[in-house]
């Protein structure tokens, strides 16, 4: 069965579409701060080893979160079980993972506040796909994860912090990856309900990253990070 | 174009941008102390060996004390220091205790030799006393 999801990766169904989506996310982030940095960051010092790192790592997370959203939009509405799951992952994983790395610069109220803000917004999107405990579990998940997140940032701060960047997107990529996998179980059968080009993917990029982007530069500090 | 040549782009852009970023990227991490780590006497005023630590990239500083065994030491917080770093603890000599404002200190006499880590309450911010 998964070799068949494996397959789909290159077939005409939305799973076909999601590592161009990937792509188009990624290539929108890098245009995004290519810009900005040559209009007006460069004159930040030492911009890059600051917040390089950080700001690689949210591009590739909102690229791994969106096209999730982008396989689960194509289906619109799902069971109670699985619509639960999906809003209890996206509600989880986005939150952690922009919980985490914006706290590695911003500190752990801010990072927290703003992680569990990002997951809220994909937990209660994405969950409403099988209605209120869907919602419910992504409001959950997103409150959880983003705080969880934000603290595990904090206690590392002394503490291989850098390595931990790469293994925590990696477990949440394995993650993301077993919810495409559940999806495309659950969705095998089904027709897809909704058709979309790659305009949202950009617009919903581009804000998200504007945003963020922001926030770890100008953005408010806590404790031993102001 | 194939969703394979993608993907291989895609890793390729990961690998090469990751490798770029993690090279250049400032000292956040566990590197750090091994970097920057400081030595301090501690400063003399009577008989009480005083120690005034401060925070420098996420860490005490200093980050190695030196004090002599069998004077009393006092040890207190500056007001670069904040949330859980304001708990300070030695755990093997057994003490511990919240440092809340400048004025409050940690008052303890070492009476053996040798090389204890000090730490914040979660040990995240940490360092070494040394008793000679």
């Amino acid at each position: 069965m998964f070799k068949e999801f494996l397959k789909e990766l290159n077939g005409r169904r939305v799973e076909g579409e999601m590592l161009k989506t990937a792509v188009v996310s990624l290539l929108t982030s890098a245009i995004f701060l290519i810009g900005i940095y040559f209009l007006s960051l460069k004159n930040i010092s030492e911009f890059i080893p600051k917040y390089g790192l950080d700001l690689f790592f949210i591009s590739l997370s909102y690229a791994l979160i969106i096209l999730v959203v982008r396989q689960i939009r194509a289906y619109k509405e799902f069971a109670c079980m699985s619509g639960m799951m999906i809003g209890m992952t996206l509600g989880m994983i986005s939150s952690f993972l922009i919980g985490f790395y914006v706290a590695s610069i911003n500190g752990m109220f801010f990072g927290g506040f703003f992680g569990i803000a990002v997951g809220f917004l994909f937990g209660i999107w994405n969950g409403k796909c099988c209605g209120i405990m869907g919602i419910m579990e992504g409001m959950m998940a997103a409150f959880m994860g983003g705080l969880m997140g934000a603290m595990t940032a904090f206690m590392l701060i002394n503490d291989h912090l850098k390595i931990a960047f790469i293994l925590v997107f990696i477990i949440s990529a394995i993650i993301m990856v077993g919810l495409n996998y559940m999806v495309y179980k659950e969705t095998k059968e089904r027709e897809r309900e909704i058709k979309e080009g790659y305009f949202s993917v950009i617009v919903l990029t581009f804000v998200l990253m504007a945003i963020t982007t922001w926030f770890i530069v100008f953005g408010p500090r806590g404790g031993i990070f102001a | 174009m194939k969703n394979t040549t993608i993907a291989v782009i895609i890793g390729l852009v990961l690998v090469i941008g990751g490798i770029f970023f993690f090279a250049n990227a400032q000292s956040i991490s566990g590197d750090y102390n091994n970097q920057n780590s400081n030595t301090s006497q501690a400063s003399q005023n009577g008989n009480v060996q005083k120690v005034v630590l401060s925070l420098k990239n996420y860490n005490y500083y200093p980050n190695m004390i030196t004090v002599k065994a069998g004077e009393p030491v006092s040890i207190s917080l500056d007001n670069s220091i904040q949330g859980c770093y304001r708990y300070f603890a030695i755990p093997q000599l057994n003490l511990g205790k919240a440092l809340p404002t400048p004025s409050d200190t940690l008052d303890f006499t070492p009476t053996q030799k040798g090389t204890y880590r000090f730490q914040c309450g979660m040990g995240m911010g940490y360092g070494t006393l040394i008793v000679e």
